[in-house]
């Protein structure tokens, strides 16, 4: 008991804790409201609904996560979006064009997204130009070199390789879910390495980092190339999920896994882990799935209620932006703790002055 | 073991070291003492390879070794506990001490189980009560001090170079750190210590070397300097010479009523208990070392930071200003040394700039002519005789001692009751310098009240009519008249009164 107990006071301490908190919130929203929607307490648990919800969105989740590996260092990118529909692009048209296996389509769509992110980190980390500038630049770039590849949406994927990825394991494993949990592996083993702890020194402050031997470009640079193979996976993912083709999507998944970062618990630079992203993408996820159901409900309890689709993003953006002002309050507690700290140091101080 | 000779260091025009020089033996804590400016920092700083000499050398073993960055120090065998820390706060007490110097396992991953037994035995050693896993940012700041000192110490280094880090310690942790520091020479490190407290220098330093103005004035050991020979070598001044300046002594009957009171403010975690009081056409200076207090009380009379404690009096009424805005409005003006940060506005035109305070103070959108601001700018100018150029320049085309009397010529022209200053001159030539004297003291002629803190003690004693020496975040000393010379100022600034004074050899 006393060791659950100290388990969950470490916990809270976490930057991952907030995020937590918010994820547990809309999964019990979540089950309450699509529960009463569908007359089925547990419908949110059904296997195949989840499993859908999570192959759906594992291309999300994925890219949040590789953005988080950005925060940690102290740099972002916004063009990780469109680098996912540069993915899907290579994916559809190396093995339509050149007749290649859809095997060397894979592996050269992760190595376009290596070789994008490789570039955003050269304009970030060796030039120095503010990360949020190369982002936008390597958008436009990247929409530049799809639509060049792939002038409309078009393309297949071979079933044989769709229809694996969209059904669960064993009825009930979604094969997302284990991609994303094999990306979270490698990341629990990363950050047990010297390359774990450079990120966080260099992402914390730059100067200190220099000043105990770590090359923080080349760290930032480690961390852009990794984050272009979780890309890429990510895009694959997308691949598998539409099985077809399109240039021009995905791109506000830039922002949006930023701000699914931020609700986890990231900070800028240093604070906060992968499990943030985990927990701030799956919020994010959960909320909308929430909205959904909310507005299937809705005319049921009120005879003649109907609006337009637009009400969905709406209230879900809303409550996402309630989620963010939360991740400000638990901030302002971490402030608390520091100013406490503060007040204890200076009574320490008047009774050893005696 | 290590020896600097003739080490020459300028920033810009700014000289910070001239010919200086220091021995350090294995063994050994050698004391490296200096008033503000003399260049002691700069010294650490060379050996920690943060700054590159212009000349000189640097000798290990009698040999000449060139340490062009923090890798060359590290490699050499020299650790640094530098004042303003170099922990990371976001991450964890056991990843911060062994950053870049990792215990590693298999796979290339790091061995937890070793690098928590490493850090548990050095925070036994420096009996530091925090977790391992704690982020350094939840600490207070004495315990980083103290993991400062720690991370330094698990580099097993041959020289540690440890700069003013009991600043922020009690007295319990000295003597902890005081006992690890004892074993440490014990074991042949040999040990550069920078402070500012003299009883620790003859508690813990075997020698001490004392610098002035960028050079070494003496090297001698602790036993055969008295606290009286350490204050002269640092100032350099026979205490019967009187200064000659041109204060002028203000006789005020009891019941005028101070521009400013302040009682007993409290601010944490510098200013602990200040209390002053300024009169009607005073220029009151503010002494001490750097971060005493001093910016944090100009500060909270201005309505910036809020103090927890105490009161301030303006004009004999008690105010608490929430924004520095509400103070302008209240008759204050504030002269900042951080010019770039606080003050100007760099691409504007230098009339702009004067007008500025000015502008904050009529309505948003009220219309302004451009010959108001031109108008205004020159009577400013003329009236004070400011040489600082064609007003249509850019603010940026001036040298900084001319921003800096760009700034004065702001405030004085908006002519606030009171004006603060805090460090004025940082980095302004001397020609601007006496200037921006001039210019006060007509101020303080004609009424305006002057407060100003300055780190030159030079620059205090020539200006003000009366000063307070901050130490420790109170007031070790109110200096006027007879009082009001150098030697006093410095024995104030390093926290000794007259009566520690008698208990010390």
């Amino acid at each position: 008991m006393n060791g659950i107990r100290s388990s969950y006071l470490r916990f809270r301490k976490t930057p991952a804790f907030t995020g937590f908190i918010l994820f547990l919130i809309s999964i019990v929203l979540n089950t309450v409201i699509q529960g009463f929607a569908s007359g089925n307490a547990l419908a949110f648990f059904n296997p195949n609904a989840l499993s859908t919800l999570i192959t759906s969105n594992a291309p999300f989740i994925l890219v949040t996560m590789a953005q988080s590996l950005l925060l940690i260092s102290g740099t972002l990118d916004m063009s990780i979006g469109i680098q996912i529909a540069l993915v899907n692009v290579v994916c559809i048209m190396i093995p339509q064009e050149l007749g290649a296996p859809v095997e060397v389509g894979w592996l050269c769509a992760i190595l376009a997204a290596v070789a994008a992110s490789l570039l955003s980190g050269f304009g970030c980390a060796v030039l120095r130009l503010p990360p949020l500038l190369v982002g936008y630049a390597m958008t436009f770039i990247i929409k530049g070199v799809n639509v060049l590849v792939m002038d409309i949406p078009q393309g297949k994927v071979p079933k044989a390789y769709w229809k694996p990825y969209q059904s669960p394991l064993f009825g009930f494993l979604p094969v997302a879910l284990l991609i994303i949990l094999l990306v979270f592996c490698a990341w629990l083993y990363l950050k047990r390495t010297k390359f774990g702890r450079y990120i966080y020194a260099v992402g914390g402050n730059p100067r200190n980092a220099f000043a105990a031997g770590i090359n923080p470009v080349k760290v930032q640079i480690q961390a852009f190339v990794l984050k272009g193979v979780i890309t890429g996976i990510a895009g694959i993912c997308l691949t598998l999920m539409t099985a077809s083709g399109n240039p021009l999507q995905a791109e506000d998944y830039g922002l949006r896994s930023l701000s699914a970062c931020i609700l986890g618990g990231l900070g800028f630079g240093g604070w906060g882990s992968m499990s943030c992203a985990v927990f701030g993408a799956g919020f994010f996820v959960v909320i909308q799935n929430t909205v959904y159901y909310l507005f299937t409900l809705l005319p049921k309890i009120i005879p003649g209620f109907a609006v337009t689709s637009y009400w969905q993003n709406m209230v879900s953006d809303v409550i996402l932006l309630l989620g963010l002002f939360m991740t400000i309050v638990t901030a302002k507690a971490q402030r608390e703790t520091l100013k406490q700290g503060l007040v204890k140091q200076f009574r320490r101080g008047e009774k050893y002055a005696k | 073991m290590f020896e600097m000779r003739g080490i020459d260091k300028q920033f810009d025009a700014v000289v910070a070291l001239k010919k200086a020089s220091l021995t350090i033996e294995p063994g050994k804590i050698t004391a490296l003492l200096g008033s503000n400016g003399s260049g002691k920092s700069t010294m650490v700083k060379v050996l920690a390879g943060l700054v590159n000499p212009n000349g000189g050398e640097v000798l290990m073993d009698g040999k000449p070794i060139q340490i062009r960055s923090g890798m060359d120090s590290r490699k050499y065998g020299i650790a640094t506990a530098f004042q303003d820390l170099s922990l990371i706060p976001t991450m964890s007490v056991i990843d911060n001490i062994l950053l870049g110097n990792e215990p590693m396992g298999s796979m290339g991953m790091v061995d937890r189980k070793k690098a928590l037994r490493e850090v548990n035995e050095l925070l036994e050693r420096f009996q530091i009560d925090c977790d391992p896993n704690d982020y350094v940012n939840t600490l207070m700041p004495s315990a980083q001090s103290m993991l400062e000192v720690a991370k330094a110490v698990k580099h097993k280094p041959r020289l540690l170079l440890l700069d003013e880090v009991t600043a922020a310690l009690h007295h319990d942790e000295i003597d902890i750190l005081f006992r690890v520091l004892r074993e440490l020479r014990e074991e042949g490190v040999a040990m550069v210590y920078v402070t500012h407290r003299m009883n620790e220098i003859f508690q813990i330093c075997d020698s001490a070397t004392i610098m002035r103005g960028g050079e070494t004035v003496i090297s001698a050991p602790v036993s055969e300097l008295t606290l009286s020979d350490i204050v002269f070598y640092m100032t350099g001044k026979r205490p019967e010479v009187s200064d000659k300046n041109p204060t002028v002594e203000h006789h005020f009957s009891a019941d005028a009523v101070p521009v400013l009171d302040v009682e007993n403010l409290k601010i944490s975690p510098k200013v602990k208990d200040i209390s002053l009081k300024a009169y009607e056409g005073e220029i009151i200076g503010i002494g001490g070392l750097e971060g005493q207090g001093q910016s944090e009380l100009i500060r909270a009379v201005l309505g910036e930071i809020q103090p927890e404690n105490g009161t301030i009096r303006f004009l004999g009424k008690d105010r608490r200003f929430k924004a520095p805005a509400d103070g302008v409005k209240s008759g204050i003006g504030f002269i900042s040394g951080e010019r770039n940060r606080e003050a100007i506005f760099a691409e504007r035109t230098i009339s702009e700039n004067i007008f500025a305070g000015n502008a904050a103070k009529g309505g948003l959108f009220s219309y302004l002519k451009a010959s108001t601001v031109k108008n205004f700018a020159r009577n400013a100018v003329e009236k004070y005789r400011i040489k600082i150029g064609e007003l249509k320049n850019p603010a940026n085309s001036l040298s900084g001692g001319n921003q800096q009397k760009l700034v004065v010529a702001r405030w004085i022209a908006m002519g606030p009751k009171l004006l603060l200053l805090d460090d004025p001159t940082k980095g302004v030539d001397i020609h601007s310098r006496l200037e921006i004297h001039d210019i006060l003291r007509q101020c303080a002629k004609d009424g305006m009240t002057v407060i100003m803190s300055a780190s030159d003690t030079d620059e205090l004693l020539a200006i003000a009519d009366r000063i307070y020496v901050f130490y420790e975040g109170k007031v070790s000393g109110m200096l006027s008249g007879e009082s009001k010379n150098a030697q006093r100022l410095v024995a104030c600034m390093m926290g000794m009164t007259g009566k520690e004074e008698a208990v010390q050899k």
